[in-house]
Order: structure tokens, then C-alpha cells, then sequence
């Protein structure tokens, strides 16, 4: 696909909502408040795994200010929701199974009568094993979280025949990797307000991603129907796939409160609050084992992943597919056999998180091939040019790639950037001095969208305005990352109208369809896509009122730089306010609803083959790092990141997402560690749970690469999750090249780095993580 | 946050009688940055009274009298940080003042809460140790003064009674001879607390030997001091690489013979000889940034 | 508890307020003046977002307590705009593209402010200095520094 000539797609437009952002007049969440409102507040578990033998609110009731407390018992509908098993509940009913569970619910005049009562509720709680590792979660004596397996999801990819593939080898490198919780650090914690609605029903405004699966849990828990529950979405203040079941649990709880009181009820969680009780980001052991030629090329790849799901299924089932599909990484390989598990422990459930299931993969995919390029001794560029996916590719899934592969230009422009291959020569073998510098690489493949994990349709509204401006809307939703600005600047290109124009209104599932969740990096291509066809509805409706008005044919005519104008001489002939007014006048409809429902893609769960995606976007990240080997100390001097986007809609949006991206890699790499004991939280607020500050992240060089894809709006495909997947592994790989060790644990703490093992309190995990460390095994094929 | 009764004197005189007569009820409320931390959490703020001291003048500012350097408690970070009378007289501490947490904590936090809060990670008490600063107490029924070191009992608790407050901070400004280092090692480039530090001064003679050492690490020992047994290695010998690492390795034993092995250990043992080793080099060299990274 | 009288002026405006000790300035800002554009995201002084200037030096408004702003100048992100005119800061942060989700923004935009204040053409290190203490999750601080150096005096 050749790109498109545009006029305003490409342009580092300002963002449609940046105005209200940098004068405070954006309203968050908790921003809102109403008349009469009441402060709602959750009583959480006291322990990860125990029965609920009684539960005593009535001093609570009595205290001054109170005007509800609710438990399990005052919930009127299904009290369970979940997108694929619905197991988790909106307060627990008879059994906890981790920290973060509700209890009880507090409706109070103030804050302070709120948290007062909570400490009044007696709940008396018999205390059940607690099952911490995921590991031990597959045994079969293992304590059982949730029925009679912990194992609640299993996906395969079979490919080829591995024991062919190993047979071919002449080396083979085995190695276990491990990574951590993650805590998705949206600055804003969640907020809802509910208030009862004048017709019956629920009216709520939160901080929620997901607001069509929000919506069908709240009008479940309540028992109502869909048209009873108005969620509107408040400026959301970051998500990172974090504000999804964490919020649908705040809407419920709010709702409950709100229409047992009739009147408005404000839930705000404290960081403290917000880290206890949300997802984290899945923890994954990953255990590969490799067979290659001396030459480098890939015979054999056997992979099995478990991924610690947590006390709920949540996402685990959609992000350990991604896992499943793309555990390979982009190489060619002929006989894969993947399995990737999810199982239930006590600690806090694990769900959606920007990458969602490919950070893990791409650690251990990496650093194999670092580790592989150094057995064989090339450098880890060629090697991976060597074995990269190319146009016309079979993936390990079976599909053939049959769009513009642009790895290897990415992977080459990547290591241009960085002067790759002769720094990371230079760099290895320094045997003098305390810091030591490191190159380090990597790239993936990445499939875009939901792809056949799920239905993947959206809608986006245009409506053109009797004077010319335009409202759009659509179901796709605005974390922060962009999508209402790409939407807007699809919509002007379209209607040849500046952004000025156009007033782009926050999501209300009540009016706009249900578009699926905002995740998967789906923005872009699915609403934008949608923002295009609806945007083309009323253009069609314009073009044929201009051609009336002007008695031009409607293909002699285009809108541009806000006017009517013949395309022969571009002359000006009516500017697009009038050609709205014409409209409004003729009784012609300026609304235009745009749907789009995504290429086909086909999924085969036996054999794990299929069109998993129906396209794929092509990364590198390189990142250049100081090793203070005497203290552990790792500096990221410099960073370039390369994405091929398909076409970047909004330049400087695009370079926002490289940009953030690195650095919530950079966090994953080095600083950003969830951590339990029994099930306890040890860290609940950014104190403890180190995040990057802007004296940890280095200048970062982007460099776009566009190669328009047919399936795209003007040919984009997407870059949210693409920007935060690689820079992890890049920096690992780069502590590996200045100091000839290798991290297998994220992250790279001061610790990992000088001793090989983290240290722990507990004084336990220290020496598991010994020993993992060193397990490590690369030989000769055969022994 | 708990609700309690707000008082703010104006006067040294006026915020001890308050003092005397609240007792144990009382909390002191200065620059607030680790005060409304503590208060927030749920069910820690048991004192009735906030004595906020932050608007009694005679407990701001800082002079040099008689050689020394007489630093009041309500003294920011960022006024230190800042200092040109530190720089000369103990960059050390200006560089322990600009390790802390972030601006805005630097703009509200002050060298007083973080002697008085008494956590084993405050940067400013390594340096100000190595200086030899002595502080004064005062309470309504007078004053005392001691050496800094000899306030702590253990972390968290100083020796300080309810009634007492913290009103001056003195030590002998550095000589022209004398160079000072101070080193913090946190997981990340700001916002950090200390996972170690180093405080150091060496004087080196006209002999080429040194004539003074003073080393003081933070966040290894239960309480801080001086590693006499380190300095007394240094005393006399010209400085060297090998010299200076011996010094870190004597401290590094200390550390141990007091802490005894902890969950820790495996990793503070030998970086703390690392970060005195090169606190050392600094000193040494004095034309080493002394930034503190 | 018995209220605290005091006297403040916050973006210009002079209030004298009858309110608790033990609320928080940022609480005083939020629930009491209606100046919500001033964020809470941790409420210990470690992410930034609701820092406001006091007396034109940056802090932590959930570190302060309410009474100790009596007598004193507070500036919060409202007061930026003069005559319904952003201040060319604020065109920066739009024009650079340094706003994301906007919640950092408010905090980030007072830090940069008052570094502004004492340099009008800071070098990169001491942007990243002043923003040290605002916690970014979606931008990676790239385009704020970029906008930061690049106000239009």
C-alpha cells in the first residue's frame, strides 16, 4: 500500500483535550462531586485465603453519619462478574482469596464517618492455606483456590514435530526465566461517582477503560437492565489496561450504595487502596528450551510459560493467548510446541496491562537470542537478521504474513541509530574499571488488535453541526494515550476542516455502541477506522448538497482548508458552514456512524495454529547502559526506539507513546517489583513502589518507520503497546554485554546485578532465587 | 487524618511553656514532609496537640559564629542545598541536602525533622556526624547540649523528652586543607532513600599524609558514628587506592560485628566498602564532581 | 476541634477561611475553594501532582498542613491563565505535546513554573532536576522536558 497524500493525517496536531489538561478545567473522576453526595468506602480482606464465618455491622450502622453498610447479602443480582469465567465477586461472599478482596461497604456523610465505620464492622474470618507460588499451584496436592484445578487455562501451539527439531540441533541452550508483578501506576487512582438515575436506573462517572464490560457487571449486579446504566467516562487520568475489572468492582459498589441511600455516592481510592486492590500485571515462569545449528539457525523451540493469575481469572485467558502466539518471538523456526498455563493463587489477581502478555515472552525470547548469537558466536544483530521474519513468513501459529514485513529494515535502522554492532563489540570483555558500559538489543513482532481472542467491532460518531462544527464520539475511550485526537484528526481529514472544528465528547454508553474495550493497542485502527467511515457518510451527504448548490459533478468536488472546492483548480466555492446550513435546510442527515468490524482471523485452540492476528506491527529497542559493577548500579545513558507504525496519524502523539513506552519498560528492566509476603502486599503507595523518575530515563531517539497497511485508517496500525515491550529485554541484554552476566529475573536490581540473586526479608526467597539463577544450562545437542 | 488541636507560637519562650505543659500529647510539626506521612496512616496519630514551630523566627536561619556554623532547625534542604556558606564550610552536607527526596521536599523539609525523625536513611546526620556537630536541647526547664551522635537511641527514637526541642545545630566549619565527600547509593536518581551513604572528610598534611579522617556511613549501622577503627588505618599514610579500599573493608567489618549478619548483609558488606573506598578517592581529589551520585 | 482563622491569598484572590487543622492544603484546595485542577495521586509527597507554589516555591500540597498557609501566596495550576490568555508555558505543554493523560500536568506545569522563574532558559539537567519530584507514567518525561525548554519568554 502506497502512502496515502494527506492534509492534516501525519501532523503533530495538538491534542484535542490538552487545553483543559494544562488549565485545570479537565474534570477527573474525582473531580466530580453533587448535592448531597455520600462518601463510599470498601472494607478489605485481613487475610489472602480464609472462610467469612460472621460478619457483625451493626455498630457500624449506629455510628453518626452512616447511612449504609452493605455485605454480600445486599446484593440484588449475580454477584460475580468476569469476561471469560466469571468468578470474581463484587464483594466476597463466603470465602476471601486474597488481600484486596471487599468485604463490606460504607456509605457515610464524610470521609472521616466513612473509614470510621469500617473499623466498626466485626468479620470474623477462619483462615485458609495460602497458596503464594504458581509453581506449586500445578501440583496436584496444591490448595485449591477456585474448584478442583488451579489450572484454568491451557493454550498450545504445535508446530512441526520438536523432537525432529532437536534432533537437528547441535546446540542446545535451556534456560528459566522469571518476571514480576507489576503495578499498572495510572498517577490518578480510581474514582466513580454514582447517583440514581430520574427514570430508574444508575447514572455513574468514573475513571473506567472499559465501560461496556463495566456497565454489563453493574447492570448484572444490580438487576437492571442495559439502558438502566449510564456509565460516562471522566477524563481518564492513565489506565495502562489497569482501570478495567478494579473499576467495575468501584461502579457496582458505588451503585449498590447509591440506590440503597438514594443519593449520590463518591468512591475515591487512596494510592494505598488502589495498589491493594488492583490487578497487577502477570508474573510469568518461563522455562525455553532452544535447538540451533552451528550456523544459527533455529531447529527447535520448546516453551512452556506459567503465568500466576492471581485470586481471578480476569484477562489471564486473552493476555496468556497473546503469550501463546508470540512466545517464538518474530523467528523462523519449523518445529515449536508451546504451552503456556494460568493458575489461581492468593495473590492479587493479574489481568490486563499495556504489552498484555508479551513483556514476559519478549525477556525470555531476547535473551535467548543474545544468548544464542554469543554460543555461535555472531552478534546478536546479525543473528537476528539471520533468523527474522520476512514478508511471506509462516509464523509459529501457521499464518502467512502476507502483508510488508519490515523487520529487518526496523531492526537495521535501530542499529544504525545506535552505532549497535560496534559498540557492543568494543564493550565486550571490559575487564577494568567500576563502570561498564553495555549495548544491548531486541525486537518483536507484535499482532495488532484484539485478533481471534475476541469480537473485534467499533463504533465512532460524526455529526456535523448546522454551523459547521463537528461533535465526534465513539466507544472507544481516552486513557491518555491519544485515541480522541486521532479520531478527530481522521474525521477532519475526511471532511477537510481543521481541528479547531471539532469537539470530541467522552465516552457514555448510553449513547454510543458497545465498541469491545479499549485495549490492545485497537484505538487507532478500530476507532479511528470507524471515525473514517463515519466521517465518509456525511462527506458523501455534503458532496452531494455542494454539488446542488454548485452544479459541479459530486467527483469534481472536495472539501479542503474548510470550504467546497472544485479539485480541477482548487478554487473555493462555498465554505463548509454553508454547506452544513444547505443541509440542515434540505432535511438531509449530517450524522454519520461509522462501524468497523476487524478482518477476519481464525483460531484453532487443539493445535494452536491460525490468522491469530489479521496484522502485525515490527519494533527494536536499543539501549545503552552504565553497570556500576561494585554496587549494581545501572544508569540507561541512551535509548533508540524503532517502530513500524503503518501510518502515524499524529506524529508527536506517536513519539509520545515511544517515549512512554521505554519508560515503563525502563521500569519493568530495572527499578518496578509488586511484591508479597503470604499474600501481603509489601508495597501499597510510590514510596516503596519505585516507578521512573525524569532523572531515570535517558534522552530517547525515535525513529518512525511507516509502511501503510491496508487494514489501517490512511494505513495505520498501532504503537501503545508495540513502545513498551522490548525496552526490558534491550536493557538486560545490554547488562549482559558489559558484564558478561545475565539477569533472568526482573528486575535488574541493585542486587540481581552485583550478587546474581535478589535478597528478600523473609530471608526464603533468597535462596530460590539462587538457585533458578543459576539454572542456566547451555550444551552440546545430545548430552 | 485524625482530627487534634493546632497550635502555632510564635516565640522560642512561647513553644516550650507549650511544650511543658502538653507533654507526651504534643507532636512538633516543622517542614511536615515526614509528619503528614505518619499522621495519614491509620490509626498512628495518637497526639492531641500539633505544635507547628514553622513560624518561630529564632528557629530559622543559619550563622557563623566563633568558626563555627550554627544552623538552625528550621533550615530547608533546598536552603542548604543551596548555601554558599556550606559550600566552603561543609559542601558534604550541601551535597547530603541535595540527595534528598525531590524539590518540593527539599522546599518543605527541614535539617531539624530529619535529625529529629531519626530514620537510619536521613542523608543529612552521616555528614553532619563527620563534622562533629554537636546539638542543643531545649526545654522550658533549660538546655542541653551534647554531640549529634550521642542523640540517638536506636532508629526512630532520640534522647530528646516530649518537652524538649531542638534548637540549634553546631560544628567547626572545614578548614581550607580539609576535603569532604558524601555518596548516596538509592535504586533510582531521585525520590530515593538511602540504601547506603558515606559521609567522609580527610585532611591531608603537608607531608602528603593524612593528618585527619573522619568516616561516617549511613543506613548500615543501627545508629550513626564514626568507624574510628577505619579512620585510625588512614592516620599518617598517604593516601592510595589500596589504602582507601582497606578503609572500606575495616568499615565493612565493623558494620558487620555490629549489625551482625542480616538479610542484607550479602550485599551491604561489600558495597559499603565500595562507597567509603570511593568517598575516600573523592576526598582525595577534590576536583571529582561532589554531587553526590 | 476548634476551626483556625486564616487569612491566604491563592492565585491572587484573598480568603479568609474558617477551617480544620488537620486538613491538608490540597484538601482546602479541592473540597474547600473548588480547585479541583490540583491532582491527589498519593497523598505522602512522592508523585508531585499536587504541587502548588507557596510563596513561588513548589511543594507538595498534601504536605502542608491547611492553617500553615495563613499569611501566605499559593498559586495553583487555575492561576496560570492571565486575562483568558494561557501563559505561554501552557502553550509549550500543548504545543510539544508534553500532556497525556493530564494528570501529572497541573503538578509538572507549577514545578516547571517556579524553575522558570529563576532561569528563563534552563539546560536540560536542571529540567530533569525541577521535575524530579512529579511522578510521569505516560510520557517518559521526553516531551515535557522538550516543552519546558522551549517556553516562549
Amino acid at each position: 500500500m502506497t502512502t496515502q497524500r494527506t492534509h492534516i493525517i501525519g501532523r503533530g496536531e495538538r491534542r484535542v483535550d490538552a487545553f483543559g489538561k494544562v488549565t485545570g478545567k479537565a474534570k477527573f473522576a474525582a473531580d466530580y462531586s453533587l448535592p448531597h453526595q455520600l462518601y463510599g468506602a470498601t472494607l478489605y480482606a485481613e487475610h489472602p485465603h480464609a472462610t467469612i464465618t460472621h460478619i457483625d455491622t451493626r455498630e457500624a450502622e449506629r455510628l453518626d453519619g452512616v447511612f449504609a453498610v452493605l455485605t454480600a447479602k445486599d446484593i440484588p443480582g449475580e454477584n460475580a462478574f468476569g469476561i471469560v469465567i466469571k468468578n470474581q465477586p463484587v464483594l466476597a461472599c463466603d470465602i476471601v482469596r486474597y488481600y484486596g478482596d471487599g468485604v463490606a461497604l460504607v456509605a457515610a456523610a464524610t470521609r472521616e464517618a466513612a473509614e470510621a465505620a469500617l473499623a466498626l464492622i466485626r468479620v470474623e474470618y477462619a483462615p485458609l492455606p495460602v497458596l503464594t507460588d504458581p509453581e506449586e499451584a500445578l501440583l496436584e496436592g496444591s490448595v485449591k483456590i477456585h474448584g478442583d484445578s488451579n489450572i484454568f487455562v491451557h493454550h498450545k501451539v504445535r508446530k512441526g514435530d520438536i523432537e525432529n527439531g532437536f534432533a537437528e540441533a547441535e546446540i542446545v541452550i535451556e534456560k528459566k526465566f522469571k518476571t514480576q508483578f507489576i503495578e499498572h501506576s495510572a498517577l490518578e487512582p480510581e474514582a466513580a461517582l454514582a447517583e440514581p438515575a430520574e427514570q430508574g436506573g444508575i447514572r455513574i462517572t468514573g475513571s473506567v477503560q472499559n465501560l461496556f464490560s463495566s456497565r454489563r457487571s453493574v447492570a448484572a449486579a444490580l438487576n437492571l437492565d442495559l439502558n438502566k446504566v449510564q456509565i460516562v467516562q471522566a477524563t481518564l487520568g492513565g489506565s495502562f489496561g489497569g482501570k478495567d475489572e478494579v473499576m467495575t468492582a468501584l461502579c457496582c459498589r458505588a451503585a449498590l450504595l447509591s440506590l440503597r441511600t438514594g443519593r449520590p455516592v463518591k468512591m475515591v481510592n487512596t494510592r494505598e487502596a488502589s495498589m491493594r486492590e488492583s490487578y497487577k500485571r502477570h508474573p510469568y515462569v518461563l522455562s525455553y528450551k532452544w535447538g540451533a545449528k552451528n550456523d544459527g539457525s533455529i531447529t527447535a523451540m520448546e516453551i512452556t510459560c506459567i503465568a500466576d493469575g492471581g485470586a481471578y481469572a480476569s484477562m489471564s485467558p486473552f493476555v496468556t493467548w497473546r503469550s501463546v502466539v508470540q512466545a517464538t518471538g518474530p523467528y523462523r523456526c519449523g518445529n515449536v510446541k508451546t504451552d503456556v498455563y494460568a493458575v489461581y493463587t492468593n495473590n492479587t489477581y493479574t489481568g490486563a496491562m499495556r504489552g498484555f502478555g508479551s513483556p514476559q515472552v519478549n525477556f525470555a525470547i531476547e535473551s535467548m537470542m543474545d544468548m544464542l548469537a554469543e554460543a555461535v558466536g555472531k552478534d546478536p544483530l546479525e543473528l537476528r537478521l539471520q533468523n527474522c521474519f520476512e514478508t511471506g513468513a509462516e509464523t509459529a501459529t501457521g499464518q502467512t504474513l502476507d502483508h510488508h514485513v519490515s523487520l529487518s529494515e526496523v531492526l537495521t535502522t535501530a542499529a544504525d541509530a545506535a552505532q549497535f554492532s560496534a559498540h557492543w563489540k568494543s564493550f565486550r570483555g571490559q575487564t577494568s574499571g567500576a563502570k561498564r558500559r553495555g549495548i544491548g538489543l531486541a525486537c518483536s513482532y507484535r499482532g495488532v488488535s484484539l485478533g481471534a481472542e475476541g469480537t473485534d467491532a467499533a463504533g465512532t460518531i460524526v455529526s456535523v453541526q448546522t454551523d459547521g462544527s463537528v461533535i465526534v464520539s465513539s466507544g472507544i475511550t481516552d486513557m491518555g494515550q491519544g485515541a480522541q485526537t486521532q479520531m478527530s484528526q481522521i474525521a477532519a481529514e475526511v471532511l477537510g476542516i481543521g481541528m479547531g472544528r471539532i469537539q470530541f465528547l467522552n465516552t457514555n454508553t448510553s449513547r454510543v455502541p458497545d465498541s469491545g474495550p479499549t485495549v490492545a493497542s485497537r484505538g487507532t485502527i478500530m476507532g479511528g477506522s470507524a471515525a473514517k467511515r463515519g466521517a465518509e457518510i456525511v462527506r458523501s451527504t455534503m458532496l452531494k448538497v455542494g454539488s446542488h448548490m454548485t452544479g459541479e459533478a459530486t467527483g469534481a468536488l472536495d472539501f479542503r482548508d474548510e470550504h467546497l472546492v472544485r479539485m480541477s483548480d482548487g478554487t473555493h466555492l462555498a465554505t463548509f458552514a454553508e454547506v452544513a446550513a444547505e443541509c440542515f435546510r434540505r432535511g438531509l442527515p449530517m450524522y454519520g456512524f461509522g462501524w468497523f468490524q476487524s478482518p477476519k482471523t481464525s483460531w484453532d485452540e487443539e493445535r494452536g495454529q491460525g490468522e491469530a492476528y489479521f496484522t502485525y506491527v515490527y519494533g527494536a529497542n536499543i539501549a545503552e547502559v552504565e553497570v556500576d559493577i561494585e554496587t549494581g548500579k545501572v544508569d540507561v545513558l541512551r535509548f533508540v526506539a524503532v517502530h513500524d507504525v503503518g501510518r502515524a496519524i499524529n506524529r508527536s502523539a506517536v513519539l509520545g507513546q515511544f517515549y512512554g513506552g521505554v519508560a515503563m519498560g525502563l521500569g519493568y528492566g530495572l527499578l518496578e517489583s509488586f511484591d508479597f509476603e503470604e499474600g501481603i502486599p509489601k508495597q501499597l503507595n510510590f514510596d516503596e513502589y519505585l516507578i521512573p523518575t525524569s532523572l531515570d530515563v535517558p534522552p530517547i531517539r525515535p525513529v518512525v518507520i511507516e509502511h501503510p497497511d491496508p487494514a489501517g485508517p490512511f494505513g495505520a496500525k498501532s504503537i501503545g503497546e508495540p513502545a513498551n515491550e522490548l525496552a526490558a529485554p534491550a536493557i538486560i541484554n545490554a547488562i549482559a554485554n558489559a558484564t558478561g552476566r545475565r539477569i533472568t529475573e526482573l528486575p535488574a536490581t541493585l542486587e540481581r546485578v552485583l550478587l546474581g540473586h535478589a535478597l528478600s526479608r523473609t530471608g526464603e526467597r533468597g535462596s530460590q532465587h539462587k538457585t533458578s539463577d543459576e539454572s542456566c544450562k547451555i550444551r552440546p545437542a545430545g548430552l | 487524618m485524625k482530627p487534634f488541636e493546632y497550635i502555632a507560637p510564635r516565640s522560642l519562650e512561647e513553644t516550650t511553656a507549650l511544650l511543658a505543659r502538653a507533654g507526651t500529647d504534643a507532636t512538633i510539626l516543622a517542614g511536615g514532609t515526614d509528619l503528614l506521612v505518619e499522621m495519614r496512616r491509620p490509626n498512628k496519630m495518637r497526639k492531641r496537640v500539633v505544635v507547628d514551630i514553622s513560624r518561630v523566627s529564632e528557629l530559622g536561619g543559619m550563622i557563623t559564629s566563633d568558626r563555627s556554623v550554627v544552623i538552625r532547625p528550621l533550615m530547608t534542604h533546598a536552603r542548604l542545598q543551596h548555601s554558599e556558606l556550606l559550600r566552603i564550610a561543609a559542601p558534604l552536607l550541601a551535597s547530603a541536602s541535595a540527595a534528598i527526596g525531590s524539590p518540593q521536599i527539599r522546599n518543605r523539609g527541614t535539617i531539624g525533622g530529619n535529625i529529629m525523625n531519626a530514620a537510619t536513611c536521613a542523608d543529612t546526620v552521616p555528614p553532619l556526624i563527620a563534622l562533629g556537630a554537636t546539638v542543643t536541647l531545649r526545654s522550658a526547664a533549660g538546655t542541653r547540649e551534647m554531640p549529634l551522635s550521642s542523640l540517638f537511641l536506636r532508629p526512630y527514637q532520640t534522647i530528646a523528652a516530649p518537652d524538649e526541642l531542638l534548637t540549634e545545630i553546631r560544628f567547626p566549619g572545614l578548614t581550607a586543607d580539609a576535603r569532604s565527600a558524601f555518596i548516596k547509593l538509592g535504586r533510582r536518581n531521585a525520590l530515593s532513600i538511602s540504601r547506603l551513604s558515606v559521609a567522609a572528610i580527610l585532611r591531608i598534611g603537608r607531608d602528603s599524609r593524612i593528618a585527619e579522617a573522619r568516616i561516617v556511613p549511613g543506613a548500615a549501622f543501627p545508629t550513626w558514628q564514626r568507624v574510628t577503627a577505619a579512620e585510625a588505618l588512614l592516620l599518617g599514610e598517604r593516601p592510595s587506592a589500596r589504602l582507601f579500599a582497606a578503609a572500606g573493608a575495616c568499615v565493612s567489618k565493623e558494620m558487620i560485628l555490629q549489625t551482625g549478619r542480616r538479610w542484607s548483609t550479602e550485599y551491604k558488606e561489600p558495597v559499603i566498602a565500595v562507597l567509603v573506598r570511593r568517598a575516600l578517592e573523592q576526598c582525595a581529589a577534590p576536583a571529582l564532581p561532589e554531587d553526590g551520585k | 476541634m476548634t476551626k483556625i482563622p486564616i487569612t491566604t491569598t491563592v492565585n491572587g484572590t484573598v480568603h479568609t477561611l474558617e477551617i480544620a487543622p488537620h486538613q491538608t492544603l490540597l484538601e482546602l484546595l479541592r473540597e474547600g475553594l473548588g480547585l479541583t485542577g490540583t491532582k491527589c495521586g498519593c497523598e505522602i509527597g512522592e508523585c508531585g501532582a499536587c504541587t502548588v507554589l507557596l510563596d513561588g516555591e513548589p511543594v507538595n500540597s498534601c504536605l502542608v498542613l491547611a492553617p500553615q498557609i495563613d499569611g501566605r501566596n499559593v498559586s495553583t495550576v487555575e492561576g496560570l491563565m492571565r486575562a483568558n490568555a494561557t501563559d505561554p508555558l501552557q502553550d509549550a505543554f500543548m504545543d510539544h505535546d508534553a500532556v497525556h493523560c493530564g494528570f501529572c500536568t497541573p503538578g509538572m506545569l507549577m514545578s516547571a513554573r517556579a524553575l522558570l522563574a529563576e532561569d528563563a532558559h534552563p539546560d536540560e539537567a536542571s529540567i530533569r532536576t525541577a521535575i524530579s519530584g512529579n511522578l510521569c507514567r505516560c510520557t517518559g518525561y521526553v516531551q515535557i522536558i522538550e516543552a519546558i525548554k522551549h517556553v516562549k519568554p
